[in-house]
């Protein structure tokens, strides 16, 4: 077991592009750690760049003490899922999974052996006999990561590791991932575009953006106070309020506003939208448009004029040049 | 870094090998038909072991030879009505119709297709001389007159109609997948609004495969303009009056025995399908 | 059902026995005249015997050709598939140098230099080489006329299989050789069948080529001993030709069927659209 630990890192493409921008990071031993922003941001070819599957052009990528930036991929100790899970179409659920051990001329009996328990680990042992076309995506993604827990390798790299599942699916795989990754404590480093992924799953979240980090925290952090508005705009199911006031932006989250005598913002009611147990509704304020979150049943009326305010410290001030959260 | 990690001198090498057999068999000899080309070569005689160059001569004279430019106005002839109309048009309209008729007469018809188009050639011109020949053939019997000979009397028409019979099964093949392509929803938009079948191909469907039309008829063409089957049926009789290009740079090459003169023939059927070729890759370039 | 819907539906259905016809009418000779007392060229109901069948094998040159087209046929298929395969798949995944203008000169080459416009100083030069009548040469000259085409098709078929695949067989600690052995072959394998049974198809039926390189009718595949047989002696042997049509088209005809079993007849690739 190992953390990982990049420094000055950068990825420049033979076209020049600099996907990844001297970039500083450590990542914990056993933690589970999210690569997250938009796409094109370098998170997938940062994960890479760990696989050793890009050439660092700058810098230094170490795993535990080892310093790995010269390393091949198989050399690295690293485990990997990809986003289609590659599995090999022409072997079995069982050979996929003993194929680590496989290339490191473990024999026979061992591979048969681990690949029966780890497949037990992760509810596949009656799948063993079928071929990745025939298992549903669930299963497919559960395979790949057997295959990747049978490496056992130091760290296990994990790119958009949900979005290939449908919505109902993806809550179901990601609460197993999270108790296979607490059962393993094992390094895990995953990617992914969707915020609300990375807030359920992770311990702490990298946001990226043009190859550089954003914002470096837990979920609550990012959440609660994002650094920039970019992070900002990133970051919550709801888009969060951005609105000039004077010489700032304030940053207001729908979640924390509510009606009030004394409030921040007034304006008549707009929208009504219905996300199930609460509603968003939007306010006319002259120029600016005000999202707020209500809880059932308590819906105003279209046209009704509302005042909304939030506690003090859960109005952000953001520099009106540079998009910093003024502290 | 490459995602097989085979590196660039390991892929090198495992490309030489294909582009050495390439480069002696076929590149070589492209380059050689210039140098023939200007030169009085011959199979047998004085010439043959001493050939003189003689520059544009050859070329020169192919220009002012009736045989050549009989030749390629029947080549000429030959692609437009065999290929550029007849296997296109077939093609299109039997990828077209299969699809609305049950599977197994799909199957048997494309099948058919298919056939005609894989057997080897020499078989398909016995094929052939059973339809057409005289006294016994199928057509004359069919049209009730067995004096005919088709190849002899009408040789032209029948290359043309032969090829069309051969080389149909690339087009429909083509085409099919081509069609396969065209969103569903659009052909349910225009039966929604009700055109008619020619309506929608012109509306709906060539504007989705303009791209395959052209990729299709320029493939056809060359090969047609280069298909020595010809030979097989013909062998450019009765009097030249179906001797294609081929045909001719064979004759006039290993029965003549008048290898620079054929080569110079060579030459400007190789300019012929460099033109073609090169039109396709620039109109495939400016779609990419 | 209106009265015009049913005049469309007959003349459709007229167009389509037409079309039938066309194509069906002259197979039908290999199916009666092999099996006729007096086979001729034109189609009739046949007297059946299977004399001709025997006097096919009799035939001096006929078990020997089909056996020099064989022998013709491997050598060109396994050289084209195998070099096919190993260039195209370090086109499809190594950025060599320049490989884009290869890519284009290859395409320009295949579609260009055909063996019909190109056969006098081929023949020019295996005369040369003291090649004439040598399989082994006539099959790599025809090899090399099949080799670009099949680059392309194979590098269709590389291309579409996910580099994951290889990226995870390299993050799991595989070499090279094992990358390519235990997952690029495996995978690419209907890729490979498929230029394999194209280029046996092609090479099989390949007249041009050896009727000008291999002269001797001892050495003749059997497309050129068919032609032989029609000019021969001033007749067609028209005893022999037809049993030995039927014997020469059956290998295509069984790989066919393989083929459109197997993979189904679709286009794979290398025709871009």
């Amino acid at each position: 077991m190992a953390g990982i630990t990049i420094a000055a890192l950068s990825t420049v493409y033979p076209n020049g592009v600099r996907a990844v921008d001297s970039l500083d990071l450590e990542v914990a031993d056993g933690e589970l750690f999210a690569l997250l922003g938009p796409s094109g941001c370098g998170k997938t070819t940062l994960l890479r760049t760990i696989a050793g599957l890009e050439g660092a052009s700058e810098g230094v990528v170490s795993i535990g003490s080892r310093d790995v930036t010269r390393l091949q991929p198989g050399e690295r100790r690293v485990a990997m899922v990809f986003q289609d899970y590659a599995l090999f179409p022409h072997m079995t659920v069982a050979e996929n999974i003993a194929y680590p051990l496989r290339v490191r001329g473990v024999a026979k009996s061992v591979q048969q052996e681990t690949a029966v328990r780890t497949a037990e680990g992760l509810s596949l042992g009656a799948l063993l006999d079928r071929r990745p076309g025939q298992l549903s995506g669930g299963q497919q993604q559960r395979a790949a990561l057997a295959r990747a827990v049978a490496a056992s390798a130091e760290v296990l790299l994990l790119d958009e590791p949900l979005s290939n599942l449908d919505a109902r699916l993806r809550l179901e795989a990601r609460t197993f991932l999270k108790k296979l990754q607490r059962e393993l404590e094992l390094t895990t480093v995953f990617v992914t575009h969707d915020q609300a992924e990375a807030l359920a799953l992770a311990d702490r979240i990298a946001v990226m953006d043009a190859g550089r980090i954003r914002q470096l925290g837990t979920p609550r952090e990012v959440f609660q106070r994002p650094a920039d508005t970019f992070v900002a705009n990133f970051i919550g199911s709801t888009p969060m309020n951005l609105v000039p006031r004077d010489d700032v932006v304030l940053g207001v989250r729908p979640e924390y506003l509510a009606p009030a005598a004394e409030g921040l913002f007034t304006g008549s009611v707009s929208i009504v939208e219905n996300l199930g147990v609460t509603s968003l509704v939007t306010l006319d304020c002259g120029e600016d448009q005000i999202g707020y979150i209500v809880p059932e049943d308590s819906e105003p009326s279209i046209g009704a004029v509302v005042t909304v305010g939030a506690p003090a410290a859960r109005v952000l001030r953001y520099d009106k040049e540079t998009g910093l959260l003024v502290r | 870094m490459d995602s097989s990690g085979l590196g660039v001198r390991r892929a090198v090498a495992f490309v030489a090998p294909a582009l050495v057999l390439i480069g002696i068999f076929l590149v070589f000899p492209a380059l050689w038909t210039l140098y023939i080309g200007i030169t009085n070569y011959q199979l047998t005689g004085p010439a043959a072991a001493n050939p003189q160059v003689v520059g544009l001569d050859n070329v020169l004279e192919a220009v002012r030879d009736p045989l050549f430019t009989n030749s390629v106005w029947l080549t000429a002839l030959f692609v437009l009505f065999s290929a550029v109309i007849g296997q296109n048009v077939l093609g299109f309209a039997l990828a077209w119709l299969l699809r609305s008729v049950s599977p197994w007469l799909r199957r048997t018809i494309e099948g058919l297709v298919l056939l005609s188009w894989i057997l080897p050639s020499t078989v398909v011109a016995f094929l052939w001389f059973a339809v057409l020949s005289r006294d016994t053939g199928t057509l004359g019997l069919l049209l009730g007159s067995p004096e005919t000979s088709w190849l002899v009397q009408y040789p032209m028409t029948s290359l043309i109609i032969f090829n069309i019979w051969r080389g149909t099964a690339f087009s429909m093949l083509l085409y099919t997948s081509a069609l396969a392509a065209v969103p569903p929803s659009q052909l349910e938009t225009a039966r929604l609004v009700g055109a008619s079948g020619w309506q929608t191909v012109r509306d709906v469907v060539f504007p989705h495969i303009r791209g395959h039309v052209l990729t299709n008829t320029l493939l056809i063409s060359l090969w047609t303009a280069n298909d020595f089957t010809p030979f097989l049926l013909t062998s450019g009789g009765p009097n030249h009056q179906s001797e294609v290009l081929p045909v001719l740079i064979y004759r006039q090459a290993l029965e003549g025995g008048q290898l620079g003169y054929a080569s110079a023939m060579s030459l400007l059927l190789l300019v012929g399908n460099l033109v073609i070729a090169l039109i396709y890759l620039r109109l495939l370039r400016r779609r990419a | 059902m209106s009265p015009l819907w049913i005049v469309r539906r007959i003349g459709f259905y007229v167009l389509i026995t037409v079309v039938l016809a066309f194509f069906a009418v002259p197979m039908l000779w290999l199916a009666s005249a092999p099996f006729d007392t007096k086979p001729g060229l034109g189609l009739r109901w046949p007297d059946w015997t299977f004399a001709n069948v025997s006097a096919t094998f009799d035939h001096p040159f006929t078990l020997s050709s089909l056996v020099n087209s064989l022998i013709l046929c491997a050598i060109a298929t396994v050289v084209t598939t195998v070099l096919a395969a190993l260039a195209a798949y370090a086109l499809s995944r190594v950025r060599i140098p320049g490989r884009d203008l290869l890519l284009y000169l290859l395409l320009l080459l295949s579609s260009v230099v055909t063996g019909t416009a190109a056969m006098v100083p081929i023949f020019v030069m295996m005369l040369q080489l003291g090649l004439i009548n040598s399989q082994f040469g006539t099959a790599l000259v025809i090899a090399g006329g099949m080799l670009p085409a099949a680059i392309f098709i194979l590098k269709d078929f590389v291309d579409a299989v996910p580099r994951s695949y290889e990226e995870s067989a390299c993050v799991f600690g595989a070499s090279p050789r094992q990358v390519l052995s235990h997952v690029v072959l495996p995978v690419a394998r209907p890729g490979v069948a498929t230029i394999f049974v194209w280029a046996f198809v092609n090479a099989w039926g390949n007249f041009l080529l050896p009727f000008l390189l291999l002269r001797d009718v001892g050495q003749q595949p059997a497309a050129v001993l068919l032609r032989t047989l029609y000019d021969e002696g001033g007749s067609a042997n028209l005893t022999v030709i037809p049993v030995f049509s039927l014997l020469y088209s059956i290998p295509v005809v069984v790989l066919y069927l393989f083929v459109s079993k197997r993979y189904g007849f679709r286009f794979h690739g290398g025709i871009k659209s």
